[in-house]
């Protein structure tokens, strides 16, 4: 899939400007260390300290997010391609949540209940 | 190819020297990437769900285990939707880079089956209970 030409770039304003899509993926960023952060809230209320290690997570991925607000990289010798950047992103993210579903595995099985906590 | 083979093939390193191809149009790439980071959040929603229910819930009556038998699987669920999330990005990836056709996803088909299972167990704790 490769970029379309000059004459097929039409009304269609995805087409002139990426910087459409990128935005939108610096939204999706910025949901996703929402998303963090409400968990990190919600968990607080069943264990402080776990609460906290979500919680400091949440900005770390909001500022991973930064090359999607930065500029699209050159082939010829600039920043190196999105792909490897985007890499090692995707893969703090991945262990990010597999170690915060692992903590609250934890404490599911062996915490104390705790309900009416939200209320 | 062997597991360790396969874990070895997802590490950002591996990704990187093995990426082949020219680099695609960024606009695929951040479609790509708005997938996983799609999927990732609802990863984070079934950990938050299934965390709520075991602890915020009250027990079920008669049903002592019931909360466990609902929030855990959805636990589990999120850390497997986060991982395979992170493998259809780099098979995507992969795809896009060499101009393949772009491979068939599975994780919806999880994501629908284990949510239908957990409702079956939660419609049967919650007669147990009701029963009870």
């Amino acid at each position: 899939m490769t970029a379309p030409g000059p004459d097929e770039t039409g009304d269609d304003p995805e087409y002139r400007d990426s910087g459409l899509a990128r935005e939108r993926t610096s939204l999706s960023w910025t949901r996703t260390a929402i998303a963090f952060a409400a968990l990190g809230g919600t968990v607080l209320k069943v264990n402080l300290a776990t609460g906290l290690i979500i919680l400091v997570i949440a900005p770390v991925i909001w500022q991973l997010g930064r090359v999607s607000r930065g500029a699209i990289p050159g082939a010829d010798g600039g920043p190196p391609a999105m792909s490897e950047v985007s890499a090692r992103r995707l893969f703090v993210i991945t262990v990010s949540i597999v170690g915060v579903a692992l903590l609250c595995l934890v404490i599911a099985i062996l915490g104390r209940s705790a309900p009416g906590a939200l209320r | 190819m062997s597991w360790t083979t396969r874990l070895a093939a997802l590490l950002p390193t591996t990704v990187e020297r093995d990426a082949g191809g020219t680099e695609p149009d960024p606009r695929f790439t951040f479609a790509n990437e708005r997938t996983f980071l799609a999927w990732s959040r609802t990863a984070l929603a079934l950990v938050v769900a299934g965390l709520g229910i075991v602890q915020l819930l009250p027990p079920f009556p008669g049903v002592p285990e019931g909360r466990h038998l609902l929030g855990v699987p959805l636990i589990v669920l999120g850390a497997v939707l986060a991982v395979a999330a992170y493998t259809e990005w780099v098979r995507n990836q992969r795809a896009l880079r060499r101009g393949e056709p772009m491979p068939t996803s599975v994780m919806p088909w999880i994501l629908a089956a284990t949510i239908t299972g957990i409702a079956i167990i939660a419609a049967v704790v919650l007669l147990l209970s009701a029963l009870r």
